[in-house]
């Protein structure tokens, strides 16, 4: 009976300092919505848990690893051979980082498919570009710090891209290696990215999308809101917050699953001065964009073929940002063909991918 | 309609493909040239460190942790499972109950 007073009077000094009964309030009074499309609302939060896991892996990384030209190679290595389950700390963290990925591409896919993106959620869609551009950059500066081989020469053709936009190409390049190669100088900065620049962007990013949506609440698909019955709506808090805790579970066991029998290896320490190995290939997000810029034209007519394909990039992703303004009319024929495009792009992506593996 | 969607989708797709028949890549040339360049890839293995159970003893353990994991994951689903069911029921029955007011 004390104990349970001692509880009470805990909760309510705890309330009174922080509000959590205001949230605990909020979420039980959230609804989602229910139908044959609710199937895509659990990739949000399973986003998350992903990012929780990359943080817990980062932190017990960086205890060992050293990112030093002479050390990051061995340390990683160190890791691999050496530290207690190290090998399984490396490969969850490198496996995560491709299922997060992976799912941050299905998440906003299928916001576009389902047209989520509508007034009035456009600023939550353009949150969400700048997290999988973060994401993204998070896996490039990654890939670099095993400091193998492979992840060098992969580097020096992914910062050797920016090179092609005219006028800041030059530049950005530069700004990429810390200077005209990549090098040590290159390794430092692609940590200092990776572990302080990218998370503190991530986070702030992060907040004002998961504000944005709790603001707006869940959208409901285009098809499902044009039958005009009334829907079925299940609170947030537990019933919906329950479905999330399984999809949780079966995520995190496949995850540990593939990376313990499924674990990276490491190739010999990079040399500056070597010839690029055989098979350079980047992480598989970025295949599609690769086989684009190997198979493309040198020149075409009197314009740099590398330069035409980082400006078609370029303007993908300013299209792609601003989609909801573009798409503004989703119900009517442009909106009907942006979702052709949207299948289209799949398509294209996926074909490319297993072009460039083969 | 579908007429002018049907010659758009031609028409990217057509943008799509005119480089595949293209010779004379910029980036393609530079990766064929390194990747001539570089060493077999038998002598790649001999440098690479693959990771794993270092014994024997190392990998049943490894084994029985993920067979515990799989086990504690169903489990878990199975309470998780009764614990909506039993939140939709009273969710369900609160619905009614506010729409018999």
């Amino acid at each position: 009976m004390k104990e349970q007073g001692m509880k009470k009077g805990f909760r309510s000094w705890l309330d009174e300092r922080s509000g959590l009964s205001t949230i605990f309030r909020f979420m039980s009074e959230k609804t989602v919505p229910q139908h044959r499309h609710s199937i895509w609302y659990y990739t949000g939060s399973a986003i998350l848990l992903f990012f929780a896991i990359q943080v817990i892996t980062g932190f017990m990384l960086v205890f060992y690893y050293n990112p030093t030209l002479e050390g990051a190679n061995q340390s990683v290595a160190r890791i691999m051979t050496e530290v207690p389950l190290g090998w399984i700390i490396r490969s969850v963290h490198s496996w995560c980082s491709s299922f997060m990925i992976a799912l941050v591409f299905i998440h906003l896919l299928s916001i576009w498919i389902t047209k989520a993106y509508r007034k009035p959620r456009e600023l939550t869609w353009m949150s969400g570009v700048f997290l999988l551009f973060v994401s993204l950059a998070f896996g490039f500066t990654g890939y670099l710090l095993p400091w193998d081989d492979l992840s060098l020469s992969a580097t020096k053709v992914g910062t050797d891209i920016p090179r092609s936009i005219p006028g800041v190409g030059v530049w950005v390049t530069k700004l990429l290696r810390g200077g005209e190669d990549v090098t040590g100088d290159t390794l430092t900065r692609f940590f200092g990215f990776h572990v302080s620049i990218l998370p503190v962007f991530l986070l702030a990013i992060l907040a004002v999308h998961v504000y944005l949506i709790q603001k707006q609440g869940m959208s409901t698909p285009l098809a499902e809101e044009k039958k005009g019955e009334k829907m079925k709506e299940l609170p947030f808090w537990p019933n919906f917050v329950y479905r999330e805790m399984v999809v949780w579970l079966i995520l995190t066991g496949i995850l540990f699953s593939v990376a313990i029998f499924f674990p990276p290896s490491l190739h010999k320490a990079a040399d500056l001065m070597a010839p690029a190995p055989e098979g350079i290939r980047p992480e598989w997000y970025f295949l599609f964009l690769f086989q684009m810029l190997k198979i493309f034209p040198a020149k075409i007519l009197f314009i740099n073929g590398d330069t035409l394909v980082v400006l078609l990039m370029l303007l993908g992703i300013v299209a792609f940002f601003f989609l909801p303004l573009i798409d503004n009319r989703p119900e009517e024929r442009k909106g009907k063909f942006i979702t052709v495009i949207a299948f289209l792009f799949i398509v294209y992506a996926a074909a490319m991918t297993v072009w460039s593996l083969l | 309609m579908i007429k002018k969607y049907r010659s758009i989708a031609l028409l990217l797709m057509l943008i799509s493909l005119h480089s595949f028949v293209l010779t004379g890549t910029g980036f393609a040339q530079q990766v064929i040239q390194e990747e001539k360049s570089g060493i077999t890839q038998e002598e790649e293995s001999q440098d690479k460190i693959t990771p794993g159970a270092q014994n024997i003893k190392e990998s049943i353990g490894i084994f029985v942790f993920v067979v515990w994991m799989w086990v504690a994951i169903f489990v878990l689903i199975y309470i998780m499972r009764l614990k909506i069911k039993e939140v939709d029921r009273l969710f369900e029955i609160r619905y009614l109950s506010e729409k018999k007011k």
